[in-house]
């Protein structure tokens, strides 16, 4: 007996977005570091912002940090990051 | 509904096609709610008001109550007449939850909304006798509301008082024939207001496939009810809503959840098709912003959600609240809690694995759902203790943990066996973290019974377990460790003579559920995921009376 069945999975549209083009130098550039407000995330990111502007000649780094871990970040921090016309954002969480 | 401050730029051209000040209304026939036609002539001998409005806009919701007032002060019937670009159900609760006072006719094709063209709900249109429009306002704005009372009614009485706790003016929604939804259209952004999906496709299985076998790739490991079209139509003719209307978009890849793919989700869990009209409900509860959905399945945690149902449903669908209620006893239970992961899943994209990276997960990820044992709870139960009725019907969620037991057998008091309690509830998330965290505490039948005889009242409990429950100050002396850092925000008690810092921030962080078997002395607690508005919140919502 043929059946039909009915599809249970997601079938939403979505639009497919192409990632940004890789800097080439990280030299001269501005950098986001998005702390998502772990513990001991601040630690790591300052670790980070030193080898940045230390070893890899970044000009500026743009430090913003999530209210809560717990959920996706709100406008107002991503419009932080979008107004100081970062060339790259590194997201990153530690525990 | 889109909230019209959210619209891109190029909706600006279309404010000019609404019609204005000055320009001609159309007459028009539109059914009222009992399918009876009104009539709305160009030509009248007093001026009239014409609202379009939309069931799920906030702003239509917040103008209701002025035009009613409107409407009870002007003479004539049909003066005013409401709009509803939505369909008969939806349009239906709303005009008995704001108790409309004036005629409301359904757009449903949205024709005549095309013809007057509104960019935003509630649009009003105030057309003078002769049928040339006055004045238009969209959205809500109490001063001009209240020029367009002062020309409807002879006595200028001011309908919208400054300082009534309203604000002065609210931006509206986009009118339901701007929005853009439906199949084949791509969004450029998750829209979280979208009301209508595209209906699911089918899948068209040859005789020689195994349709149990084939069906592996839509569950949990085991096995599901194949989602024939005929047995989701069967639960699609339990619930007045169309297949393609959108109840909730499920984080964290926000897929829509429509009628249809909730009804075949839950035929794959073995739902009998009345479950429907909880599991509607429990979609829109989980998706609720404050339950957080989106950090629960996507948390390294061991949260899952626990759904608790409260009220006559138990008894009507063989909800189970009495002994092992956190197994599994009952279809209702485990049918309802499956029915809820495989939506989660499928829909909502968190596959453990994928984006479910809980490090050690939760058995509740199959099903974990319960009913509280209203019988033996000598006092009120959760959803009464919320506010509602007794004779209601309510689920709630929390982000859960598994139950972790605690047996008293030998305590003859209440008391002690609280205490025993509050000794479980130290160790939960981590003994020495406090606040940020809550607790589910199920009291067996046994335990609350004795717990009760010594006069304990519900609120009585929750202060005893709150003030009972601390981490005495010595186990932070040897320093680091999770908790410790934040020990000087934490508050203090003396509990046993010994300074400690109390578990939880407040004592409504412990939820008291009563369930289990009248034999045995075996209580539990269940500990939170991140707690309050930076994490999850229990949510409860009300699941209809009608069947």
């Amino acid at each position: 007996m043929r059946i039909t069945l009915v599809n249970p999975l997601d079938e939403t549209s979505r639009t497919v977005a192409s990632a940004a083009s890789r800097l080439g130098t990280l030299e001269g550039k501005t950098v986001g570091l998005l702390d998502i407000s772990k513990p001991g995330g601040n630690i790591f990111l300052d670790h980070l912002e030193r080898l940045l502007r230390q070893r890899y000649g970044v000009a500026s780094v743009i430090r913003v940090m999530k209210p809560t871990f717990t959920k996706p970040a709100p406008e107002a921090v991503i419009s932080k990051l979008v107004d100081a016309d970062c060339d790259a954002v590194i997201e990153a969480l530690a525990d | 509904m889109v909230l019209n401050r959210d619209l891109p730029f190029a909706f600006s051209s279309v404010t000019k096609q609404m019609l204005d000040k000055g320009d001609s209304a159309p007459a028009f026939s539109l059914a009222r709610l009992d399918d009876t036609t009104l009539q709305f002539e160009r030509v009248s001998s007093k001026p009239r008001l014409l609202i379009f409005f939309e069931t799920d806009c906030p702003t239509c919701r917040l103008a209701i109550p002025y035009v009613n007032r409107l409407a009870s002060i002007i003479d004539g019937n049909e003066r005013i007449v409401g709009i509803s670009q939505d369909g008969k159900r939806p349009t239906r609760e709303l005009i008995e939850q704001a108790q409309v006072k004036f005629p409301v006719v359904l757009d449903q094709d949205l024709s005549i909304t095309k013809q007057y063209d509104p960019v935003a709900v509630p649009t009003f249109f105030l057309v003078d006798a002769e049928g040339v429009i006055q004045q238009t306002l969209g959205g809500f704005n109490k001063l001009e509301l209240n020029q367009i009372a002062s020309i409807m009614n002879a006595a200028r009485t001011v309908i919208a008082e400054p300082f009534d706790g309203a604000p002065d003016s609210k931006f509206g929604c986009v009118s339901r024939h701007l929005e853009s939804a439906g199949e084949g259209e791509i969004a450029n952004a998750v829209n979280p207001y979208l009301t209508r999906g595209a209906r699911a496709t089918r899948i068209e299985l040859d005789e020689s496939t195994d349709p149990f076998e084939y069906c592996m790739q839509f569950g949990d490991p085991l096995p599901v009810v194949p989602p024939t079209v005929e047995r989701v139509d069967r639960l699609l003719a339990e619930t007045s809503l169309e297949p393609d209307e959108i109840i909730g978009l499920i984080p964290p890849n926000y897929g829509a959840a429509t009628v249809e793919k909730v009804a075949a989700n839950a035929v794959m869990a073995g739902c009998k098709p009345e479950m429907m009209r909880v599991l509607i409900p429990l979609v829109r509860a989980v998706c609720d912003e404050r339950y957080n959905i989106h950090g629960v399945q996507a948390t390294t945690h061991f949260a899952a959600p626990l759904v608790i149902i409260n009220g006559p449903i138990r008894a009507e669908m063989g909800f189970a609240s009495r002994g092992n209620v956190f197994s599994n006893i009952a279809r209702a239970n485990s049918s309802l809690g499956r029915a809820l992961q495989l939506i989660l899943t499928n829909l909502g994209g968190a596959r453990p694995g994928e984006i479910d990276m809980s490090t050690l997960g939760n058995p509740g990820k199959f099903s974990y759902c319960i009913a509280e044992n209203e019988e033996e709870n000598p006092w009120e139960p959760l959803h009464v203790e919320l506010g509602f009725q007794p004779a209601q019907n309510a689920l709630s969620v929390f982000a859960g943990e598994s139950p972790h037991g605690v047996s008293e057998h030998m305590a003859r008091e209440g008391k002690q066996i609280l205490k025993a309690i509050t000794r479980a509830l130290a160790t939960v998330w981590s003994y020495r973290v406090c606040h940020g965290i809550e607790a589910v505490v199920i009291l067996c039948p046994e335990h609350v019974k004795t717990i009760h005889r010594d006069g304990f009242t519900k609120q009585a409990v929750r202060e005893f377990l709150y003030e009972n429950t601390g981490i005495p100050l010595r186990h932070y002396e040897d320093g680091g460790g999770e908790g410790t850092p934040y020990v000087k925000m934490y508050k203090r008690a003396i509990i046993d003579g010994e300074e400690c810092c109390l578990k939880f921030p407040e004592p409504s962080a412990i939820k008291l559920v009563v369930a289990g078997g009248t034999a045995g002395k075996f209580s539990a607690v269940i500990g939170s995921w991140a707690a309050g508005a930076r994490g999850s919140q229990m949510v409860t919502y009300p699941v209809s009376a009608e069947s």
